[in-house]
């Protein structure tokens, strides 16, 4: 015991002095900072964007700027949820339904989801300024008040000299520099670039397509023309195209005798979806937000544990490879057993995978704490249901039976091989085998008590993954005891066969055994 | 009779239809200087193993210092293999410590012996160096004294002078007889005849696994005829007549290359009684003109040559 306790300390040791190491501790807490400065950075760097738009059709000028405006309120909108849960007294995610009844939210799924009348309904109740007034006794106090956002597209006037009832082409030819980046247009506030144009020319009611229509063909000049140089950001257009068609519906209501107000009222009428639980207690049923956390948690656990295993098997195996082709596997196997060099090992790296797996943990909270915002509220939050949940001693146990098992195969292969390039070619099916758990992550979650899923959990080398991405969803008794028997047999015969070619394996030199010479290996009573 | 510390009886190791180790059995006295030879391939290395229980015999047993499992007795056991190899990246102090740690030592003494020995011979101001930063033979002294440094009663070293300059080979043979003095038991293989020569108060010669020879160097010398070599005109086949001489040969090798015309080269051998001088004595009394009377004791390098010379060299081309 003595001996292991070494063997595992210096192995730890010489894992920890590496760079390796530290570069996998650190690239996670790293990326994860690197993606949230990026992102707020990114969202309050997007600029105002600046377009002209010419309306020779004089039907849908009004249109497009309510539809600009609209986007500007749904930026308003966006923002002052977010200010508001980050600021609001208590939050309680366990009594916040999942399903968002509450208003705000409500709200916002509406706007995403292109509903019509929801941002009617804000700008109906007072906007902004009402909002506020309403919200201020559930905030907190002496906070920052709210910083309206600026609009994202501001209309210009376009150029002096440019004639608005020339044909759409000469327009375009006029405008082209302006919209190549050439040249910048002059505004009160100075020189802009020019990021869109929006012609609507005389004949634009052309484009409208009913059903039965056959859609226009590709590159037809009909409807409203979108001109700009950038079409990844499809705000604007979706926008004007969306204020648009709520025109011509308005007047095609219109001309059909359809009361408009009757289809506004219609178009907000909604009915409740209420998830509830059948395995929760009596009166507990509702779904709440932490328990879709519960739901999507394995797979966290799922992942973690694939990056820990990975990196911790690979590192066993270079390491046996180099303690082999560098011969200081013979002094050791004259100091201890082969059985104790490899529980020594497997225990050493085992500690180093804990090791960054704390770190990782530790790193979160750090940044929680340190960057106290709503996302990184609700990020604690997720770590406190996960940490909380009953998932906790499975993770563990599949861990550390995961380890087991693999390490004792990457062992034996490792043992085998003379170089790290011989070991990375044996080394690739063994991938494959984690990757199939993998790839199923998030249709097992979707999924968990699939007749294909649970043939698959009997595999050992599935079990831990599969099993620990099924354990949220109460997989039936005779699969949780059925596979982890079967998982632990298969652990102890994994030791024992790769305790078996260790001892064989480490002193050989030449080329890896074939098969047939293996078998003959472990079937020989040395 | 002495103490032994190992002992193997009709020891057998067989890979498939390969005889590694045929039916060695071998006995060890406590605080000798043994020494492992053969040539290439003969299967020093897999009888070391096999004493060690790196590797297990086929057949045969095998007691080493009162016990049947080298295992259990590992820790009064130290062991350099053939092929050297150390952990790159830790200290020079740091692996003697750890191996010592293996062994039994806790660490704070552990440490002590390793500076301690990094001292006495000569490696105290790479103590701190890292193994990858050494050079071959510096690396090797370190892993010398790593398997040596908790005292084993029973040292066995697998060609621990292959690598080393002349000066260091010395300086390692100086800390053999260290621990010879130290009543520790040493066992070391090699081809180098002049080291076991200089130190082994007893050798095992083995050859495609077999024992060829078992005994002290003199023993071993004792062996082999010894030679008077003679240059000549005259006819000397009277001197085959001579008590104690065992053949008269024309030494054709040399001949040719050597003696001009008229003359020849002459072997004798003599038997380990016969003193030269009677052979010369001969010549004088029946007017053999000598130009060349040459008498030299047989090294262990001829004994090794004429015991396994054909083996080892039918080996290396093998």
């Amino acid at each position: 015991m003595r001996v292991i306790a070494l063997i595992a300390w210096r192995e730890y040791l010489d894992n920890v002095r590496t760079k390796a190491f530290w570069l996998t501790i650190l690239i996670i807490p790293l990326i994860l900072l690197g993606m949230y400065f990026l992102q707020s950075a990114l969202s309050r760097a997007t600029p105002v964007r600046h377009f002209i738009a010419i309306d020779q059709s004089g039907r849908y000028e009004e249109a497009v700027s309510i539809a600009v405006e609209r986007e500007h309120q749904r930026l308003i909108l966006t923002d002052f949820v977010e200010y508001l849960i980050e600021n609001r007294r208590e939050t309680n995610l366990e009594a916040s339904p999942a399903n968002a009844t509450n208003a705000a939210n409500q709200l916002i799924d509406d706007v995403d989801a292109n509903e019509v009348a929801a941002l009617d309904e804000w700008l109906d109740s007072g906007g902004l300024n009402f909002a506020l007034a309403m919200a201020t006794p559930y905030l907190k106090e002496n906070i920052q008040p709210f910083e309206q956002p600026d609009p994202p597209f501001v209309a210009v006037e376009p150029p002096a000299e440019l004639d608005l009832d020339a044909s759409p082409e000469r327009i375009i030819e006029a405008l082209r520099p302006y919209l190549s980046g050439e040249q910048t247009i002059q505004t009160e506030s100075g020189s802009v670039d020019l990021f869109a144009l929006i012609l609507i020319p005389e004949t634009v009611d052309d484009g409208i397509i009913r059903p039965g229509d056959l859609p226009a063909a590709a590159g037809s000049a009909a409807g409203v023309q979108y001109w700009a140089r950038n079409l990844t950001d499809v705000r604007l257009p979706d926008a004007v195209q969306a204020g648009i068609n709520a025109e011509i519906r308005e007047k095609e209501y219109q001309q059909r005798g359809v009361d408009t107000q009757t289809v506004r009222d219609v178009q907000r009428t909604r009915m409740t979806l209420n998830p509830l639980d059948p395995t929760a207690a009596a009166g507990e049923e509702a779904v709440s937000l932490a328990d879709t956390f519960r739901q999507f948690a394995p797979i966290a656990f799922v992942y973690l544990m694939f990056v820990s295993l990975t990196q911790n098997v690979q590192y066993l195996l270079s390491n046996t490879v180099e303690e082999k082709s560098n011969r200081i596997i013979e002094v050791l196997l004259a100091s201890v057993t082969s059985n104790e060099l490899m529980m020594g090992k497997l225990l050493g790296i085992g500690l180093a995978g804990l090791t960054t797996i704390g770190t990782w943990l530790l790193s979160f909270f750090v940044f929680i704490v340190m960057y106290d915002s709503a996302q990184t509220d609700l990020i604690g939050e997720v770590l406190e249901v996960i940490l909380g949940s009953d998932l906790i001693p499975w993770f563990v146990f599949y861990y550390f039976s995961g380890y087991a098992l693999y390490s004792g195969l990457f062992l034996a292969v490792g043992s085998l091989c003379n170089t790290l390039k011989e070991a990375q070619a044996m080394m690739t099916p063994m991938i494959v085998f984690q990757i199939v758990p993998l790839a199923m992550m998030a249709f097992v979650v979707m999924d968990p008590n699939n007749g294909l899923v649970r043939a698959l959990s009997w595999f050992p080398l599935f079990t831990p993954y599969l099993m620990m991405n099924r354990a949220a969803a109460n997989p039936p008794v005779v699969d949780v005891v059925g596979t982890t028997a079967l998982l632990l047999v298969s652990i102890v015969l994994m030791l024992w066969l790769s305790g078996k070619i260790f001892r064989l394996g480490v002193l050989r030199t030449g080329q890896p055994p074939r098969v047939r010479e293996l078998w003959r290996l472990l079937t020989a009573t040395a | 009779m002495t103490e032994s510390v190992l002992d193997l009886d009709r020891v057998v190791k067989t890979y498939g239809d390969f005889k590694a180790i045929d039916n060695i059995s071998l006995s060890i006295p406590k605080g000798s200087i043994y020494g492992f030879l053969g040539p290439n391939g003969a299967g020093k290395t897999t009888t070391i193993r096999t004493i060690l229980e790196i590797i297990k015999p086929s057949s045969g047993n095998i007691t080493i210092l009162g016990s049947d499992s080298a295992l259990d007795v590992r820790d009064r056991i130290g062991y350099l293999p053939e092929e050297k190899g150390l952990y790159k990246t830790m200290t020079a102090w740091s692996v003697i410590q750890y191996f010592a740690m293996l062994k039994g030592l806790d660490r704070s003494s552990a440490k002590n012996r390793a500076w301690a020995m990094l001292e006495k011979y000569g490696l105290k101001d790479f103590g701190n160096a890292r193994i990858e930063s050494l050079s071959k033979g510096m690396g090797q002294k370190v892993q010398v004294l790593a398997a040596v440094a908790h005292e084993p009663e029973l040292v066995i070293l697998d060609e621990p002078f292959s690598g080393l300059d002349p000066v260091n080979q010395t300086v390692l043979e100086e800390l053999i007889r260290d621990m010879a003095r130290n009543g520790q038991t040493i066992v070391f293989s090699t081809h180098v005849m002049q080291h076991a020569e200089r130190l082994c108060d007893q050798i095992l010669l083995i050859a495609r696994g077999r024992k060829v020879f078992d005994g002290t160097v003199a023993e071993a010398c004792a062996t082999i005829p010894r030679r008077v070599l003679l240059e000549t005109a005259a006819d000397i086949s009277s001197i085959i007549q001579l008590p104690g001489v065992v053949s008269v040969d024309r030494d054709t090798e040399s001949s040719s290359e050597r003696a001009d015309g008229d003359t020849g080269l002459w072997l004798i051998e003599i038997e380990e009684k016969v003193n030269p001088q009677d052979v010369l004595r001969h010549c004088f009394d029946h007017q053999i003109a000598l130009s060349r009377f040459e008498f030299s004791e047989p090294s262990l390098h001829d004994v090794f040559m004429h015991l396994v010379g054909e083996q080892a060299r039918e080996h290396s081309f093998r």
